[in-house]
């Protein structure tokens, strides 16, 4: 069970209509998208997804609707990352009906319990279904609570199914110490890059990456994959400066950054879901300046 | 990497896993130079590519600014022009840092590394003067500390000022990076290395891994005082791009690096007891290693098969 590769995964964001509900025809056609772009596999919703801004029924839907949609194509996992534990462990358990193919959690929202809750948290959510389960670690920015090592050493004697850790902290102690130390107890345990840094991750021991920016750029998202892959660090190093230029600009424009880019790209989903402010019309002017200004992205599909 | 600067009359070559020896004491817990003198010698004899003091593991916020010349001194002569030598100008006042800064050029170092201003959340722009100041005090090479911590606090350097630095800085030749995060590390490099080709990006500690590729050229040592040998090892596995011994080095320095960094400096001090290779106590507030600590390194340092392959004693 520990066995599943996630490999090359995208994380498609959440389309919703002017009236901010989901836009499920425009979905359909953002994951026909990334089907047709190089996805060997989808998480759903991820943070990139705005996953904390749906509601739990919602949650369940976009999971439920994401299965039909890819009909057994690629193997979708299933994010059901919550504040409250009883809550994530339900939405893993109807995930695991629907037929995901993995679990992915972060530990819990907003509070910021002692590391042996964390531990509770995250056992409990894993240990609810039989599938492959992978903890997620935040950005070192985020103000939840960090994933560290000694939590994740923890959870491979408390869940069976726990098979690595997802990376979105970047923070190369802790990727090193979760990939050697954690297959010292577990062989084979996995370090999947939760973002598009996939160089670091690579050459340190990890497989597989989760890409938000594979939205903008699918094919220089696919080029860095393939080269840290194949273990062609050095050759992947140009490619990863330049997704690192693109995450740069579209950080910048905070949470509508990715959807005001895709938006640049042809591929209209719609804007972030209150509270995240969209951008006026004057912010995407300058973002759209810097995207055509950035010359690798002349390869990439514009549209859908 | 070699590293030309205007106002230094030779080429700086920083690549490799340089060493940052720590500061013996003597058990009343004052300088020991005649110790200093050995633990230098024994680093460039095991094949470090420079010589870099009083970095934080040399207790260097605890030692006094005469203490801290002689001990500059000490290092100059004894390295004797062999490999180049860093003295590092960090202190809680910049006039201090200034003062170091003068005296490691009279008295012939390679090259300075400053941060500044400790301990007060400083802005970019605060940042930015005091690295011009210092760096322009004197015209050796410099090196800049980015020290980042989670909290906000720390001293950091963005792509941003990086950028700036260079362009007002001809003498600004690279940076400590300590950092240890591929997105903080890569707007840094993307700037610096496209600016000034030849920047020198040397990792805090041997997170050399993770860096190698994109760019850095080596680090400053937290181990080579234990393991001279594995260090050596596994920058050339690097430079082979022999990925997989290179992994199996920096998990088993990442394994040394989780034993040193608590009560960092002590620790590894300790285990430089097993070493064959005694350096004194630890200057307060900072603990000395316990006898129990230290059996408990023995065990680990064999367990790590390091007491078995390293060399012992000077």
């Amino acid at each position: 069970m520990t066995n599943f590769k996630p490999g090359f995964v995208h994380t498609p964001v959440t389309p919703f209509k002017r009236d901010h509900s989901i836009d499920y025809d425009q979905y359909a056609k953002v994951i026909d998208f990334h089907l047709r772009n190089g996805a060997e596999a989808l998480a759903l919703p991820m943070p990139q997804g705005e996953d904390m801004s749906l509601t739990d029924p919602e949650l369940r839907k976009v999971i439920e609707f994401g299965i039909n949609e890819v009909k057994g194509r690629v193997p979708v996992i299933a994010h059901v990352s919550d504040a409250g534990t009883a809550i994530a462990v339900e939405r893993a358990r109807h995930a695991e009906q629907m037929g995901a193919a993995a679990i992915a959690s972060h530990p819990p929202y907003f509070w910021h319990p002692k590391p042996a809750m964390v531990v509770e948290h995250l056992a409990q959510i894993g240990t609810a279904t039989k599938l492959p389960f992978f903890v997620c670690s935040p950005p070192v920015e985020d103000v939840g609570t960090p994933l560290t090592t000694e939590i994740v050493l923890q959870l491979i004697d408390r869940a069976g199914n726990l098979a690595g850790v997802i990376d979105a902290s970047m923070d190369w102690v802790f990727m090193v110490e979760a990939v050697s130390l954690g297959r010292g107890k577990r062989p084979g345990f996995q370090l999947v890059t939760g973002t598009d840094y996939m160089v670091s991750a690579g050459v340190i021991g990890g497989s597989g990456a989760f890409s938000p920016l594979a939205s903008v750029a699918p094919k220089l998202a696919r080029k860095l994959y393939d080269a840290c892959a194949g273990q062609q660090f050095v050759a992947a190093r140009k490619p990863q400066e330049d997704m690192a230029s693109l995450h740069h600009l579209v950080k910048g424009a905070g949470l509508a950054g990715l959807k005001a880019a895709m938006r640049a790209m042809g591929r209209e989903c719609g804007v972030p879901r209150p509270p995240a402010r969209a951008l006026g019309e004057v912010e995407y002017g300058r973002l759209m300046e810097h995207v055509n200004a950035m010359t690798f992205l002349a390869a990439e599909p514009r549209g859908w | 990497m070699d590293t030309a600067s205007k106002g230094t009359e030779t080429s700086i070559t920083l690549k490799g896993v340089m060493q940052a020896p720590v500061t013996p004491l003597k058990d009343d817990g004052s300088f020991d130079a005649a110790g200093f003198e050995k633990m230098v010698d024994f680093h460039v004899r095991n094949g470090a590519p420079a010589i870099a003091w009083p970095h934080h593991k040399a207790e260097s916020l605890n030692l006094t600014i005469a203490e801290r010349k002689l001990g500059a001194e000490v290092a100059v002569k004894t390295v004797a022009r062999r490999v180049p030598v860093s003295i590092f100008t960090g202190t809680m006042s910049e006039e201090d840092s200034l003062d170091i800064a003068r005296h490691a050029k009279k008295i012939g170092a390679d090259m300075i590394l400053a941060i500044s201003p400790y301990c007060r959340r400083p802005t970019q722009d605060e940042i930015f003067d005091s690295m011009v100041r210092i760096g322009t005090a004197t015209d050796l090479p410099l090196l800049t500390y980015n020290s980042p911590w989670r909290n906000g606090e720390g001293v950091e350097f963005t792509g941003e000022l990086t950028r700036r630095l260079i362009e007002r800085l001809p003498n600004y030749i690279g940076m400590k990076d300590a950092s240890f995060h591929s997105e903080k590390f890569l707007e840094i490099s993307r700037v610096a290395l496209s600016m000034r080709p030849g920047f020198a990006i040397i990792m805090g500690v041997e997170h050399l891994l993770a860096s190698y590729p994109l760019g850095a050229c080596g680090s400053f040592s937290s181990s080579g005082a234990i393991a001279p040998k594995l260090c050596n090892k596994f920058f050339a596995s690097l430079v082979a791009h022999d990925w997989p011994t290179a992994r199996e080095c920096q998990y088993k320095i990442s394994r040394l690096w989780r034993l040193f960094k608590e009560q960092y400096p002590s620790s590894l001090k300790g285990a430089m007891i097993m070493m064959g290779r005694p350096v004194g106590p630890t200057r307060s507030p900072l603990p000395t290693a316990t006898k129990e600590r230290i059996d408990f390194l023995r065990q680990q340092l064999e367990e790590l098969n390091i007491l078995q392959t390293e060399p012992i004693g000077w």
